[in-house]
């Protein structure tokens, strides 16, 4: 997962371009200076350090495929790892060779799983190696190495201390970042740090209403510490939620997390929800509105079985999506229409009356007319 | 009444014609070389090999690659059981030669080394690419896999993707099940932990997240339900309720194009990962084709072939692959239809299921 947008690839990682190293040609320049200067350059130059190791090529056989055509640098670096990872070389230099061998591929799974082998077996600072893979995750935010080998040692050495506000750090430079957000709920969980967290979803959502991330973080959080089962929280929560609306009204976050809150309890017992949001209808009208008052009508239809009073709004509500406020969902909420109709009736008393009740499980099955 | 070459002219204008030619010269590029800038994807080069391949598959354009050098190159990729099988838990197929294993395209027992271990995406690619070439997996040591399998799940019904360990959530429980799809078994895994899993990461907005209490995404959501039909369980899992609100969660994402979630920008593979979950849920005919079919277009590479991510950026084999599937759930014409769970063509799929019906009469 490269530049995310996330995860923008569920299996693969994001094979996008920028994400990739570019050749560094500072380092080829001071390698014409005779200075002791460390790492990479050491191993390109003095290789008598090396002598005693074979590289070991990669071999692809007779008609590779997908091959990458690697600097000479790159492929002695790698010719060396293979040879240490054949040997199971547990040594300084091969603890210094997996920091060349990330800096020109952070993505290489086995190179840091060697690292964590020999992050053990030589006992290293585990300090240093936080320091170490925050500036690498820093450069490199969008990588799903960087962020497992962090949990590594923060479980290692037992210490979550620095965590919030790394994470922090980072999401003050993508907000919407998957893979912070997912180390940031690890670390929540795991070592029970749930305070401050809803102070600081409050200032993200103050900065950017909109971030869907935020949002998330925030029903993370209630729902792990205070619940919404207390109906003073749930109120609390609502009208959050409706004041932040009122701010920006076309924002699917919020009119999701509504929705979501009051899934569990049924929008339809939720004292006067259908006033509060018709209400809103003049000055904070959207998609999203109009949508959740067709969830609402149906979930009262639903429960009090009044088929007749208010399916025929429902469907006008789903007619004006489709026509003027969802335009682009047009025939997806002409087919919300449809079966609704073919649930609950159309609301025209002399059809309705002909029709059975509808059962009250939730088990209903769709009854969708063929289309052609 | 227009001209079909008029009609050509006009959306040649508004560049909205589909280059052929060119994506199907992208792809053969593809196979060939790659410039040091995609380092980072050596681990996953079979990833790779399953986007051109999957990709010229749906362009009806194989016939362009050599399907008997590729099918050894794959199977050299493969884990297998040592002589004394003590690797059995690590078996199944690595992303590249990266390790430094000798080469051995599955002709014998495989070579011990501590660090070889198979990969649950790369088995999955690997598996996919060997049945688009049209090989009948006769080289695959099946049980071998299945165990490597098993050894990747965690007691939450998610999976690693190494045996050494790695980062786990729902893209590789969508590895794990097109992998016991494609074997045909489901030994490979414990179904009903998997689905606990999915079940769990269902978001509060009915959208499905990596993992639970993580923000729902249109990738994991794909990876969910399109497992959830390989193991033959959607409506068992879901109710009806449950899945329509999974129905309004997808569908929303349409903003021309889609995206992944919500307020975020359009991303060209969202059409697949989106568009697939909607046609695995019988809506995707209920959403805006023109619009979907202009935001992918949009950004294809006029020049070099290939598809981007957003219009003007430069196109890669991921995004190619997933803007050529996007069209082609629509029934963009000169594209063969893909299985929207499996992601591979329909006539790939077609002869998987050929080879189940040999396998089972063979056990019987």
């Amino acid at each position: 997962m490269s530049s995310v947008e996330e995860i923008s690839n569920p299996v693969a990682e994001n094979l996008e371009e920028d994400g990739v190293e570019e050749e560094n040609t500072v380092e080829e320049a001071e390698m014409e200076y005779e200075e002791p200067v460390k790492g990479g350059y050491i191993f390109y130059r003095d290789r008598k350090e090396w002598a005693d190791l074979e590289p070991v090529p990669q071999d692809d056989g007779p008609n590779p495929v997908v091959k990458i055509a690697y600097s000479e640098k790159c492929k002695y670096v790698f010719d060396m790892f293979r040879a240490l990872l054949k040997n199971d070389e547990k040594s300084e230099r091969a603890f210094a060779l997996t920091a060349e061998a990330i800096e020109l591929n952070a993505a290489n799974y086995t190179v840091w799983h060697y690292r964590r082998v020999l992050l053990q077996a030589l006992d290293k600072d585990l300090r240093e190696e936080m320091k170490y893979i925050t500036a690498i995750i820093e450069d490199q935010p969008k990588n799903y190495q960087v962020w497992h080998h962090r949990r590594m040692v923060v479980e290692w050495l037992n210490d979550p201390s620095e965590e919030l506000q790394f994470v922090a750090e980072i999401l003050s430079q993508d907000a919407k970042n998957y893979h912070a957000w997912q180390h940031r709920q690890w670390v929540m969980q795991e070592y029970k740090l749930w305070d401050g967290e809803l102070e600081y979803v409050e200032e993200l959502l103050e900065e950017d209403v909109r971030n869907n991330s935020a949002w998330n973080q925030r029903h993370f959080v209630i729902s792990h510490t205070s619940g919404y089962s207390d109906s003073a929280i749930l109120e609390r929560e609502v009208q959050y939620t409706l004041k932040q609306i009122k701010k920006a009204p076309h924002n699917e976050s919020a009119w999701n997390y509504l929705n979501g809150i009051l899934q569990d309890g049924g929008l339809s017992s939720y004292p006067g929800l259908l006033e509060q949001v018709t209400e809103l209808q003049d000055t904070c009208s959207s998609p999203y509105l109009t949508a959740f008052l067709v969830d609402l009508y149906e979930d009262i239809t639903k429960i009090y079985k009044k088929n007749r009073h208010h399916s025929k709004p429902v469907i006008k509500l789903c007619k004006l999506l489709a026509e003027e406020k969802d335009t682009i969902r047009r025939e997806y909420w002409n087919y919300v229409s449809r079966s609704l109709q073919n649930t609950y009736g159309s609301g025209d008393p002399v059809a309705s009356s002909s029709d059975p009740p509808p059962p009250s499980s939730s088990q209903q099955p769709d009854t969708e007319p063929s289309d052609p | 009444n227009i001209s079909t070459e008029q009609r050509k002219a006009e959306s040649s204008d508004e560049q909205e014609d589909f280059l052929r030619e060119r994506h199907v010269r992208f792809f053969q590029r593809c196979l060939q070389v790659l410039p040091e800038r995609y380092a980072p994807y050596e681990t996953s080069r079979l990833t790779i090999v399953f986007f051109a391949l999957s990709g010229l598959d749906v362009l009806d354009a194989l016939d362009v690659v050599d399907k008997p050098s590729l099918i050894e190159w794959i199977y050299s990729l493969q884990v297998l059981p040592t002589d004394d099988k003590s690797n059995l838990s690590r078996c199944g197929f690595r992303g590249s030669s990266h390790i430094g294993v000798p080469y051995n395209s599955s002709k014998g027992p495989g070579a011990p080394h501590t660090y070889d271990s198979g990969h649950v995406a790369m088995t999955y690619t690997g598996l996919a690419c060997l049945i688009i070439l049209g090989d009948d997996l006769s080289r695959v040591c099946r049980e071998a896999c299945l165990a490597g399998l098993r050894a990747l799940q965690l007691e939450d019904g998610s999976f690693y993707a190494v045996p050494e360990g790695s980062e786990n959530d729902m893209r590789f429980v969508y590895c794990a099940a097109c992998i016991c799809f494609m074997l045909d078994d489901w030994s490979g895994m414990d179904r009903q932990r998997a689905i606990d899993y999915i079940r769990r990461s269902t978001s509060y907005d009915s959208g499905i997240g990596q993992g639970a209490g993580l923000e729902s995404h249109g990738g994991s959501t794909f990876c969910a339900v399109a497992s959830l039909c390989m193991m033959g369980n959607l409506q068992e899992v879901f109710s009806e309720r449950e899945l329509k609100r999974i129905r309004r969660w997808c569908i929303l994402r349409q903003q021309n194009g889609f995206h992944g979630r919500p307020n975020k920008p359009v991303d060209t593979c969202y059409s697949f990962w989106v568009g697939a979950t909607l046609e695995l849920l019988d809506v995707f005919q209920y959403t805006n084709f023109e619009k979907n079919r202009s935001y992918i277009l949009s950004t294809q590479d006029r020049l070099v072939g290939g598809f981007a991510k957003w219009p003007d950026s430069h196109p890669d084999p991921l995004h190619t692959y997933f803007g050529i599937c996007g069209l082609s759930l629509m029934g963009e014409a000169e594209l063969q239809k893909v299985h929207p769970a499996l992601n591979i063509s329909v006539r790939a799929f077609e002869s998987l299921r050929r080879l189940h019906e040999a396998w089972r009469q063979k056990s019987t």
